[in-house]
């Protein structure tokens, strides 16, 4: 396989449940690639539809979801087009996950230790115990854990170890890409901080992709290169972190999140929230779906679904920036 | 502003909890000496990490929970073990804003029975006037059209709109001190703002005293006059919000605020051990002195008292003067 291959291209993804009151769509034609080595960051508020849009890729969607339409290819591999075993070989070698949250993604009653050990064994039965012990050792010391917590149960770990070891695990087999969901949110930012740390040391050393989601603008800045912000189940913005602050071109909905947020350095700036709430899926709003709380929505918004625009870097998918929009 | 009475007094204020340690009966000191005042209109941030005591302060401040020992004066009157009617008439002073805005509203009642219930317990209204008093609460915190808000059940309501009605809801017995206590961190990024506005502004319409409970340095500057960093019970440094974020003393205070997203600091991180605090009552010497890079066998031995190194800003370490210069030079 060559270099240019991506470890991930998303195409037309669009996913939906099925609810007692009719189906609603959580994914909506969505469009991603990750390329070797790379850290794209996606950002959206709670319910846009990022853990579904993950849960697709890993064909780990419950029974009440399915994949409506699209592609999605991993190292160039259609992952629906996988068998049981194929696909169950394929996760964790190739690409892996971690989850919202950590406590759940951990069997209580199986020590630390086994739990890697059967991960890594399902998939590499051929390998020795002895070096099964030496990768799991490996594992604790890059997630800087003492190697004796091998043999503790997860409720004797803190929060932030036990995400710590969920990282281990995911990275256990040298996949290719690790999709992080969320993987701090619930713990305080010293600890954040530091397993963020370790995360980027990790990852350059084993040179995995990360698809790393989360609702925290500053966080995403600061771990990935590309970023994609997500509204309502669509890519909105494609954009890099460098460009992500006020000033620079943005869809109104980045906009809006920028200037909610208080900044830790800058002086006496006031904040301001977005107007109205989230979207409920099940009465999604015609045209751009964000058009009831964009200052700047016109006639237009209202029945026409806007296309992504191309920027310098990556795109905007709003009609202000076509080219009869006034910042085209 | 500045040489008003404090509305709030807290003074050597221990919180205890029992607990079993090795099948031994012990206590816990998630609250530890602690010491402050906020005046009317004046917001003070407590900051600090999950466990650090700041719900526990706020609880004993609301009489949620009794002190152990020290003293709570609010508006001039001692409140630290008032009892049943007293308890009641403090709760016309001092009101709570929670975490989960849905778990603090009762599902089955409308947001009118809601905001009705403190007014007739504590008489606040004529029966008449009870309805226009709900009009005008909710309009003030902007849930409007009022008269649909009002048949709406919480559920019917969105995350952000949940907390407005529990701020209505404190707001009707017209209280003069609120603590709020983690109230944006469950809602959805871009309606934090709005709800931080709306606080910003019934601080200044009502000169309403503020506890801002977070564990956000950012949301704590941002609406906080003074911050206060909490860590294992104990208070480590308390100055203005942009003298603690721009002068940061407490090796504490500078792992904080190195760790928070946005800081300016990177690389590594100034700790040497995450080891959480003991709380076990009977500990000796700095709570942070098993993370703390600069910590000596004095750290280790004897409990910094916090100190005041410049006019308003407070710090509990044994090394101030050496870490200032530090900061001067870096
Ligand atoms: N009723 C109780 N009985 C025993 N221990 C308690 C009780 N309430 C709190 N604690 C303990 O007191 C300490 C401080 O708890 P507190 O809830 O004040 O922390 P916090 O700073 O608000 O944390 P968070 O950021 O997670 O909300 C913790 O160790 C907690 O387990
Ligand atoms: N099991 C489910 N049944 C029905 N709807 C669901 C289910 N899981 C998620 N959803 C809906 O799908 C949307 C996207 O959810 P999710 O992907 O979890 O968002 P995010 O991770 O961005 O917070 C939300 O509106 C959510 O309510
Ligand atoms: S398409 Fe219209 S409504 Fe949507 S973000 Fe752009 S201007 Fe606003
Ligand atoms: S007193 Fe000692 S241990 Fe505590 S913060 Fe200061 S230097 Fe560190
Ligand atoms: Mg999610
Ligand atoms: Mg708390």
């Amino acid at each position: 396989m060559d270099e240019k291959t991506p470890v991930l291209e998303i195409k037309d993804l669009s996913v939906s449940y099925q609810t007692p009151s009719g189906f609603v769509e959580a994914v909506r034609g969505v469009n991603l690639t990750l390329y070797p080595e790379e850290i794209i960051g996606l950002v959206g508020e709670s319910g846009s539809g990022k853990s579904t849009m993950a849960f697709a890729v890993m064909r780990l969607l419950k029974g009440e979801a399915t994949v409506t339409g699209g592609l999605i290819k991993v190292l160039g591999k259609d992952v629906y087009s996988l068998n049981k075993k194929e696909l169950r070989l394929f996760r964790w070698d190739q690409m892996a996950m971690v989850f919202q949250s950590a406590m759940s993604a951990l069997n209580p009653v199986m020590t630390v230790e086994k739990q890697i050990f059967d991960t890594i064994l399902s998939h590499r039965p051929q390998m020795s115990r002895q070096e099964v012990r030496t990768r799991a050792e490996e594992l604790m010391d890059m997630v800087r854990i003492d190697r004796k917590h091998l043999k503790s149960f997860p409720h004797e770990l803190s929060g932030g170890m036990r995400q710590r070891i969920v990282i281990a695990i995911a990275i256990a087999l040298h996949p290719k890409m690790v999709i992080m969901d969320e993987p701090t949110t619930a713990l305080d930012v010293v600890v954040q901080r530091s397993i963020l740390n370790q995360i980027k040391e990790i990852q350059k050393t084993e040179k995995f992709s990360i698809l790393f989601i989360s609702h925290d603008f500053s966080l995403v800045a600061e771990m990935a290169t590309r970023v994609a912000i997500m509204y309502a189940g669509r890519i909105v913005e494609m954009t890099d972190s460098q460009t992500l602050k006020l000033g620079e071109r943005h869809h109104p909905y980045t906009d809006g999140l920028l200037r909610a947020i208080p900044q830790l350095t800058s002086e006496d700036v006031v904040i301001e929230g977005i107007s109205g709430n989230p979207p409920d899926l099940k009465l999604l709003p015609s045209g751009c779906a964000f058009h009831p709380r964009c200052a700047l929505a016109m006639e237009r918004c209202k029945t026409e679904m806007p296309i992504p625009h191309p920027q310098p870097i990556g795109y905007i998918e709003c009609h202000l920036y076509s080219e009869e929009g006034s910042r085209g | 502003m500045a040489d008003s009475e404090a509305l709030v007094k807290v003074e050597n204020l221990v919180v205890r909890f029992p607990i079993t340690d090795n099948s031994r009966r012990t206590f816990i000191r998630p609250v530890d000496q602690v010491s402050f005042e906020i005046r009317a209109g004046e917001v003070l941030a407590l900051v600090g990490e999950s466990g650090s005591g700041k719900s526990t302060i706020g609880k004993a401040l609301l009489r949620i929970l009794e002190p152990s020992e020290g003293s709570i004066v609010v508006g001039n009157k001692d409140i630290t073990h008032i009892r049943r009617r007293e308890l009641v008439e403090y709760r016309k002073l001092a009101q709570m804003i929670f975490q989960d805005p849905f778990g603090s509203l009762n599902p089955v009642k409308t947001i009118e029975q809601h905001l009705a219930f403190p007014i007739r317990k504590h008489r606040l209204a004529s029966s008449d006037s009870t309805s226009n008093l709900i009009n005008e609460l909710l309009a003030r915190v902007g849930l409007t059209p009022v008269e649909e808000t009002r048949l709406k059940f919480p559920h019917e309501l969105s995350g952000g709109q949940r907390q407005r009605v529990a701020i209505a809801r404190a707001l009707a017995v017209n209280p003069k001190f609120l603590v709020a206590d983690e109230p944006i961190s469950m809602l959805d990024v871009s309606i934090r703002a709005g709800i931080l506005r709306l606080m910003t502004q019934l601080r200044e319409d009502f000169n309403l005293a503020f506890l801002y409970i977070t564990h956000d340095l950012a949301s704590a500057r941002y609406f906080g006059n003074r911050i206060m960093v909490l860590y294992g019970g104990r208070i480590m440094e308390t100055s203005a919000s942009s003298e603690l974020i721009r002068k940061p003393l407490h090796p504490y205070t500078r792992l904080l605020l190195a760790a928070t997203p946005g800081s300016a600091m990177k690389g590594a991180l100034p700790e040497t051990s995450n080891k959480p605090p003991n709380l076990l009552e009977g500990r000796t010497g700095c709570p942070f002195a098993d993370r703390c890079p600069h910590a000596t066998d004095l750290c280790r031995d004897q409990v910094p008292e916090l100190t005041e190194f410049e006019a308003g800003h407070l710090v509990a370490c044994h090394y101030t003067n050496q870490l200032a210069e530090d900061n001067i030079r870096s």
